[in-house]
């Protein structure tokens, strides 16, 4: 085996802080290499730092060797003339990171002109081949806001290594697609490995399984485990990458236990709706009990939230009906939502948020501490700001807050998609506690099939 | 999606001429004196006003119709660019408003070209070298420039260029680089704004991901800023231009005036100074309609150097 | 923008400057009118264009008219008008801002029609023909500037208050039965105070700037009264005999403009 790339106790510094605490590893041809980690644990900065893209605020020390060349200290105009011909790096974000103003075609015809010196129309021509390889024909003359995130995927993909590079760095791929598209950038990726090495940091354990090869689990900046990827995945040896595999809804083991039968409170009945001339959903009809959690599962832009704003009366269905058992209040019917922050007012102490709620509602207020400790909530957290306060608990406070209302209906749109997988475990199992001890029904939103398949009663595809 | 562009400008326009003509109208209808006498002094000399002179003159513009049919009357004869005589030179407002409105066209064109040519470059420049000494300077220079009105921006150069070293004529018009102070009086303020705007704009775009992305598939730093950088940092700019062009209307009247320029601006100050309202209705519908051909021109620009929002 | 111009704890170095610069004019304005008492018309035609002495710290104009008394008249007038202009133009324009954006439908788009017929005349040109209405009243000065100042409120706080009406925190609060002045206070005004605060500085400077633009061009009041534009232009055949009585007015108007720049912030 040719070895490529090789990376000796490289650390990352801002001032005296450490961000990234020496990492090895090595990269060679065929064998992909994969780090995983959560956002925020400074796995970014190896790719950047392999590439020579780190903000001049920031040291770095170690050492990193491409075929015997050390990389680090050469000039900054060496290491520019490795991009794109040898070292080429696919973007985190594809829309972001293609020219909006630019079509497909030129974006990727740009690099065979100035970087190969090919004139403009055979460069145009070959711009046009390599993206009809990748079945992107139909977004020749688009600009990205004209393509979809899979699409823009790919033509970030073609131009990045269109300038001949082997050795592809590819920084979160998959971030913000749906569950099939990932599965195609995966593809993707692999492919590229027959014609050279792979370096993929990721936050989602099954990109991590899915290419193989070695692994690295990253925590804060630093390297919890390291190893072949599926000896590791199978037989985890540190606490972290335990608690990170456990939280996956894979893994999860809670058995689900079924719901008393109860009379439905919500009746839908041959629901349909359209929008934009385009059909959501048609025909859809189900019933809500107390105690059950439905599942609601498809892709974004599928009607999910619509479909929240029907249940909870604030749409009028075009087709079909909501019935209710008998005329709830709005404020019986809640949502949970996805950004947490997002949905408390700002600037506010969370506590007079409670208290302004209590007053409007003549609600009982001693019923706080109890769901405080319900919900594993320190009592000095509602003296706080929305903002002051993590995502993961600010999500219980809105759960409390729900649960002072006495709701008949919790509509939870994807509560746990910006929480790291363990604090949106927690939310999960603390979902299915108020299902079984408030008479309410609950409805998950999610994107991961898997997990609504672990914790509803019912499912519902769109 | 042109044509959008278009007829929303057009509707402006109209909505331009409605409302000039209806305060000119209430203007009109404000002055003190018999309007007829006034008509008539104005076109036939101060001597030679008879009654049966104002008598005619009533007839034809309907000065004796109830307020409502006047006012009808009144918009019709605009629709019709039948914008009356000046009631001080007794000349038709529409050939004094024709030469107005080309020397006016002149100021406004020199000053965006002059503007562009100083904001630009200098934008880009401390763009690229964001908190640098360039960028320290221009930015104390702009909010200089920016805290003055554009009349006395004319006045400094005014004292430098023509009192102090004799360079340019002070006033007037006639000779050869008499369009020197005023255009660069109003380019000047618009610089000042638009510098920044190209500043930011390119400090926004060369540390966007797409001009990283660009750098990383193997770009050079020249090639990568022609290909991504100049057309990227020019939309919003050219947007803000839509926004400056009331400044740039607000001054040519300021520039005008002081440099007595024989343009649309100065006749407007000139008219309401001197109460001729046929003239002022003339040279602010000139004034209006010149405002919604510049922003016409922007939203096209606009649309030819963005595709975003274009149907497929 | 620069969010928080609101309490002092949140202003930068160059807003402090812009505050201080106008403190010190606000403080000249009213020391002059309470202390000096002197009379902006007052003609002494014997002692014209005289250069600051212990007598006329300012100087007297082409009439011997006191600078002193004429520059503190004149600050009180552009301060005061534009104390007015802000104040109408703010309330006039957040309320119906808030209005549009609330109420959607009929009354939306009236009032953008409102706003955009008035946007399609340059603002100086609409104030001018109000102006030339009435020449020299200050009433009429003062409703035109306002006319055209509203709409930029009107504009920016509609866009800002759909935002945070399509926003889940708002939807929330709206779900659990909370009455619309609640969902104003609580979310509304917290996310349009800083625009609302950093236009009415910038809102200042412009009617300031307004008031001298149609003095300079001898429409807006008449003389003998002291305003700055007017007296730009009455000084300035006087330049090179008394170029400190010249550059009095010039000076206030530039302090005044950046000092409230420098206020406001970085715009947008």
């Amino acid at each position: 085996m040719i070895e490529l790339l090789e990376v000796k106790s490289l650390s990352v510094h801002a001032g005296d802080q450490c961000l990234l605490e020496p990492l090895s590893c090595t990269l060679t041809a065929a064998r992909p290499l994969t780090i995983l980690g959560q956002t925020g644990a400074g796995k970014s900065l190896l790719a950047q730092a392999i590439m020579g893209l780190l903000p001049q605020t920031l040291r770095v020390e170690g050492e990193v060797r491409l075929n015997g060349r050390s990389l680090l200290t050469l000039p900054m105009q060496e290491r520019r003339a490795l991009w794109g011909r040898v070292l080429a790096m696919l973007p985190q974000e594809p829309w972001h990171a293609l020219d909006p103003v630019m079509r497909s075609r030129r974006q990727v015809s740009e690099v065979h002109q100035f970087v190969l010196g090919l004139e403009q129309e055979a460069a145009d021509q070959q711009a046009e081949l390599d993206l009809q390889h990748l079945g992107l024909a139909d977004a020749l003359e688009k600009i990205p806001s004209q393509l979809s995130g899979g699409m823009a995927q790919r033509v970030a993909f073609v131009a990045a290594t269109a300038a001949g590079g082997s050795l592809l760095l590819a920084d979160e791929p998959t971030k913000g697609l749906d569950y099939g598209r990932r599965d195609q950038v995966v593809q993707l990726l692999q492919r590229q490995l027959t014609q050279g090495a792979l370096l993929t940091i990721t936050h989602d354990i099954d990109v991590a399984r899915q290419l193989g090869g070695d692994l690295i689990v990253m925590r804060r900046g630093q390297v919890m485990e390291q190893g072949e990827a599926e000896a590791l995945l199978a037989d985890p040896q540190s606490e972290y990458t335990r608690e990170l595999l456990a939280a996956d809804p894979s893994c999860w083991t809670a058995p689900k236990q079924s719901p008393q039968v109860m009379e439905p409170l919500i009746r839908v009945e041959g629901l349909s709706q359209q929008r934009g001339g385009k059909m959501l959903f048609e025909g859809l009809s189900f019933e809500l009990c107390p105690h059950q959690i439905t599942g609601i599962v498809g892709d974004s832009g599928c009607g999910k939230s619509t479909l929240g704003d029907l249940l909870l009366g604030n749409l009028q269905p075009q087709a079909g009906r909501v019935t209710y058992q008998r005329p709830f209040a709005r404020h019986q019917l809640l949502k949970l939502y996805q950004d947490p922050p997002a949905a408390f007012a700002p600037g506010v102490p969370l506590q007079q948020l409670l208290k302004d709620l209590v007053r409007l509602h003549d609600l009982d207020a001693s019923r706080i501490p109890a769901l405080l400790e319900r919900l594993h909530l320190n009592p000095q957290l509602l003296t706080r700001c929305s903002h002051e306060v993590s995502g993961g608990e600010l999500q219980r406070i809105a759960l409390l807050r729900a649960l002072l209302m006495r709701p008949v209906l919790l509509f939870a749109d994807e509560p746990t998609s910006r929480l790291d997988p363990m604090t949106g475990q927690q939310i999960i199992e603390l979902l299915v506690e108020v299902a079984r001890d408030y008479a309410c029904a609950v409805v998950l939103v999610s994107h991961d099939p898997v997990l609504v398949d672990k914790t509803c009663h019912q499912i519902i595809r769109l | 999606m042109i044509q959008r562009i278009l007829i929303n400008r057009l509707l402006q326009a109209v909505m331009v001429a409605w409302g000039v003509g209806s305060l000119s109208f209430v203007l009109m209808r404000s002055l003190p004196g018999d309007m007829a006498y006034r008509v008539a002094a104005g076109r036939y000399g101060q001597d030679n006003v008879s009654a049966e002179a104002a008598e005619w003159v009533r007839q034809e513009l309907a000065l004796d119709l109830p307020a409502w049919q006047a006012y009808l009357h009144w918009l019709l004869d605009m629709l019709r660019l039948d914008l009356g005589v000046s009631l001080i030179s007794g000349a038709p407002v529409i050939d004094e408003i024709k030469h107005q409105l080309g020397h006016s066209i002149e100021l406004a064109v020199m000053a965006i070209l002059l503007a562009a040519l100083m904001a630009f470059p200098l934008g880009i420049l401390s763009g690229l070298r964001a908190r640098g000494w360039l960028d320290r300077s221009l930015l104390l220079l702009s909010s200089l420039l920016r805290a003055q009105p554009v009349f006395v921006i004319g006045l400094m150069l005014i004292l430098a260029f023509a009192v102090y070293w004799p360079l340019f004529p002070v006033a007037g018009f006639g000779q050869g680089n008499d369009w020197v102070l005023p255009a660069f009086s109003l380019a000047l303020a618009l610089a000042a704004v638009s510098s920044r705007v190209v500043r930011d704009s390119t400090l926004a775009v060369i540390h966007s991901p797409y001009y990283q992305f660009a750098r990383v598939k193997g770009l050079s730093e020249w090639q990568t800023f022609r290909q991504h950088g100049l057309r990227n940092l020019s939309v919003p700019v050219v947007a803000f231009m839509g926004i400056q062009l009331v400044g740039l209307i607000e001054g040519i009247v300021m520039i005008e005036s002081l440099f007595s320029w024989p343009g649309i601006g100065h006749g407007l100050a000139h008219a309401i100074f001197s109460r001729d309202v046929p003239m002022i209705q003339g040279t602010a519908l000139m004034m209006g309609l010149l405002f919604v051909a510049l922003n016409t021109l922007v939203d096209l620009a606009c649309y030819k150097i963005d595709p975003r929002g274009r149907p497929e | 923008m620069k969010p928080f111009l609101a309490w002092i704890p949140g202003l930068s170095r160059s807003q402090w400057l812009g505050a201080a610069i106008l403190m010190a004019l606000i403080l000249f304005a009213l020391l002059e009118g309470w202390l000096h008492q002197g009379d902006s018309t007052r003609q002494n035609l014997s002692n014209y264009l005289a250069a600051p002495s212990a007598q006329e710290w300012f100087g007297t104009d082409h009439f011997g008219r006191s600078m002193l008394a004429r520059m503190g008249d004149a600050l009180r007038l552009s301060l005061m008008l534009s104390l007015f202009c802000v104040a109408t133009a703010a309330l006039l324009g957040t309320g119906l801002g808030v209005c549009a954006a609330w109420m959607g439908g009929i009354t939306e788009r009236l009032l953008n029609f409102l706003a955009n017929t008035l946007l399609a005349l340059p603002g100086l040109v609409l104030v001018l023909l109000l102006a030339a209405i009435a020449p020299g009243s200050f009433l009429v000065l003062y409703l035109a500037i306002s006319l055209v100042l509203w709409i930029e409120y009107y504009r920016v706080v509609r866009a800002q208050t759909q935002v945070v009406i399509r926003s889940p925190q708002l939807e929330a609060s709206r779900q659990l039965g909370f009455g619309r002045w609640y969902l104003f206070r609580r979310h509304i005004w917290p996310a349009i105070r800083p625009s609302v605060l950093t236009l009415a500085a910038f809102g200042a400077g412009n009617a300031i700037l307004a008031l001298a633009s149609i003095g300079f061009v001898y429409v807006g009041l008449q003389p003998p009264v002291a305003e700055l534009g007017l007296m730009v232009v009455e000084l300035l055949p006087y330049y090179n005999d008394a170029p400190w009585a010249l550059a009095q007015p010039i000076l206030a108007i530039f302090l005044l403009i950046l000092g409230f720049n420098l206020l406001a912030g970085k715009a947008k």
